[in-house]
């Protein structure tokens, strides 16, 4: 699944999965696409967690992008993240919930669907379970499938590469293939 | 490069007639057509230090007590002149000549000259130039009459003349300027007294008196006199530099009670200042009020925004909702704002660009979002200069930053592994001999089944924030990959993040 078809403007798009499958690197992959293309992004990043310089190394242009800090706090982040999906002219909203995903009310999630419609904004959720339900266009859940190493193997030096399966758990439109293989390559490597 | 024979030097004088008035009338409009005083001291004792036509038609003049004034013109109406006041109408005087020419100089009082060589070519001729600058100075709230001339102090009579715009050709100073009475010289009063006993009517006349004999008798007033009578320059021109800040006041009649009689005179007061800022293509981050309370204190309130805006109403909403929230302890009789002015952004967007949000939404989302989560946990990430692992803070986040940002950053040959950082770094347990065998974090023991490294990093070791750690990227039997690092100056393990 490559980043262009995660980011619909309008939509909703969920990313899960457990951690080191490549959900991260993924989001920051469509951070990336957006930002290039000269338009605004924002993360809601509730953990965190946002790596900046691996953002940048990504190609992430972070002179277009508002990061807001939750501290932990997922009311705060779904918060933020609703002000921000009304806000026309932002091309990604990017909302990282972590490992700990809220429950969010089905009326909930028809109402960020409704206000990323009428705003054109791309809604990214990043979470380890579902939680927009049907108020998400397109649904992707990642897998890791395979880890490499830099070095001999009794001796490794670092890691190198994370191999991972990205399936479509939920589709509204056609995305095109119903799962794809990526590589995510580490700072040493990349 | 000058070519031979061009005139190098061109000046424009500015000339608010009645400044401490007309400051007064700036701020409130309404008494522009009504005669009005400007007063000082302590009542009753108080005396008036200025007033406008309306008033001086009534015999109203610098000097008189108000209670004197009252007599001469009932309809008077007097209001004490501010430090504050005066020195925002001063400023906004010099921000408007600005516009026209990067070198003008103070001559206080309201007047200004403007050194308008080579405007020629961007304005017009020097009728142009005249009026522009009565443009640019009626759009800050004065009535300004204009002189030009090739010396400033022949701009400075020329000014005064009566005519909006007065053009001295180059050559024909002292013949145009010889008619002028001699009050457009604004003489001391006493040195007034004693050119009128010696029959001196005209500028023309003062200026065919000897300078040396004039000297003599009248001193140093007398020969600045003379210099002026001539068109003469003596002084050096001294450039104005504007002021960090822009400030504005008002004072009131009444007390401010409510908080809707505040945003009354905020509006009128921002007005002023945005006029300001637009005729320097500015924009305000921050706004700091200082309302003076009729406990003779001063409550301060800071208004930052989180995007630099010039538009009235939302920063009228935002100052009110920083009072609302830090409300005075006593009613208020003066209200001052100072502005931090910052770049605005040039030019417009690109036609094939994506569009960036509205300034005025991306204002009211930033400050919702500083509200909700804190204002130092909303901006752009910037990256610091430096080998220290995460080294990296937060700016403010601007669509003019992000619009002049590069589209181009360097290509990459793999997509990259993103770390999810754990911050601060978590104190860990870890078991290890060469490499770690199992980490402890939370009271949960996982068994490492790869470990690669170590990645020995170290730095400012010449500074107390010195660091230095070995870095490990270990996989968990759980399959979580994570990247563990020991600091080598306390010997603990620390969680740096996740790999995912």
């Amino acid at each position: 699944m490559h980043a262009e078809r995660l980011v619909r403007a309008g939509e909703i798009t969920e990313i899960v999965g457990r951690l080191s499958s490549g959900r991260t690197s993924l989001l920051v992959a469509a951070l990336a696409r957006a930002t290039r293309a000269g338009a605004v992004a924002a993360l809601v990043d509730v953990d965190d967690a946002f790596d900046a310089a691996g953002a940048a190394r990504a190609g992430v242009d972070l002179a277009r992008l508002l990061w807001v800090r939750c501290g932990r706090r997922r009311d705060h982040a779904l918060r933020a993240a609703d002000l921000l999906a009304r806000c026309p002219g932002f091309g990604v909203v990017a909302l990282d919930l972590g490992e700990l995903a809220p429950r969010l009310p089905l009326t909930a999630g028809f109402r960020l669907r409704l206000a990323v419609r009428r705003s054109r904004v791309a809604l990214v959720v990043l979470s380890s379970q579902r939680i927009a339900g049907a108020g998400a266009a397109l649904a992707v859940e990642t897998v890791q499938t395979g880890v490499d190493w830099t070095g001999p193997a009794r001796a490794t030096t670092r890691l190198a590469r994370v191999r991972a399966r990205v399936s479509v758990v939920r589709a509204r439109v056609a995305p095109g293939p119903r799962a794809m293989d990526l590589e995510w390559w580490s700072e040493a490597s990349a | 490069m000058v070519e031979r024979g061009e005139r190098v030097s061109a000046f424009a004088c500015v000339v608010v007639p009645y400044f401490a008035a007309a400051a007064l009338e700036r701020v409130e409009p309404s008494l522009r057509e009504r005669p009005l005083a400007a007063v000082t001291g302590t009542p009753p004792a108080t005396r008036v230090i200025d007033a406008n036509d309306p008033a001086r038609a009534h015999g109203v003049h610098p000097g008189i007590t108000e209670a004197e004034a009252r007599a001469r013109c009932p309809d008077l109406s007097a209001r004490p002149l501010s430090d504050a006041v005066a020195a925002a109408a001063r400023h906004a005087l010099l921000d408007a000549t600005l516009v026209i020419s990067p070198r003008v100089e103070d001559a206080g009082g309201g007047v200004v000259h403007v050194d308008t060589h080579g405007l020629a070519r961007l304005i017009g001729d020097a009728e142009a130039v005249g009026k522009r600058l009565v443009k640019e100075a009626r759009a800050v709230g004065f009535t300004a009459m204009v002189g030009l001339a090739e010396s400033r102090a022949a701009a400075r009579v020329a000014a005064r003349l009566g005519r909006p715009v007065t053009v001295i050709p180059p050559g024909r100073e002292r013949a145009m300027l010889a008619p002028a009475p001699i009050v457009v010289l604004e003489p001391d009063p006493k040195i007034a007294a004693v050119l009128t006993q010696w029959g001196i009517r005209t500028v023309g006349d003062l200026a065919t008196l000897p300078r040396a004999e004039l000297s003599a008798r009248l001193g140093a007033p007398g020969v600045r006199l003379h210099e002026l009578a001539c068109g003469e320059d003596r002084d050096l021109f001294t450039p104005y530099s504007p002021p960090p800040f822009y400030q504005d006041a008002q004072h009131v009649e009444w007390e401010l009670t409510t908080l809707a009689q505040v945003a009354e005179v905020l509006t009128l007061v921002l007005e002023r200042l945005c006029a300001r800022l637009a005729l320097r293509h500015l924009v305000a981050d921050v706004v700091d009020l200082d309302l003076t309370l009729t406990t003779a204190e001063h409550h301060h309130v800071r208004v930052p925004f989180a995007y630099p805006l010039r538009d009235r109403p939302a920063m009228v909403t935002l100052a009110l909702q920083a009072v609302e929230s830090n409300p005075p302890r006593a009613a208020a009789t003066a209200l001052a704002v100072t502005a931090h002015p910052v770049r605005a952004l040039p030019g417009q967007h690109g036609l094939w660009e994506p569009r960036l949000p509205a300034s005025r939404d991306l204002a009211t989302i930033l400050t919702r979002l500083s509200t909700l989560v804190g204002a130092d946990a909303v901006g752009s990430p910037l990256l610091v200069d430096s080998h220290r692992p995460d080294a990296v803070t937060l700016t403010t986040f601007a669509l003019g930053a992000a619009a002049a940002a590069t589209t181009d950053p360097p290509a990459r040959r793999h997509a990259q592994l993103m770390l999810r950082r754990v911050r601060p770094p978590r104190p860990i347990t870890v078991e290890a001999d060469d490499a770690p065998r199992a980490v402890t974090w939370n009271g949960v023991r996982y068994g490492v089944t790869t470990a690669a490294g170590p990645w020995r990093l170290s730095g400012e070791w010449w500074d107390v924030t010195g660091w230095a750690r070995d870095e490990w990227d270990v996989a968990l039997a759980d399959g979580t990959l994570c990247r563990v690092a020991r600091d080598l100056r306390t010997g603990t393990w620390l969680l740096d993040g996740v790999y995912d």
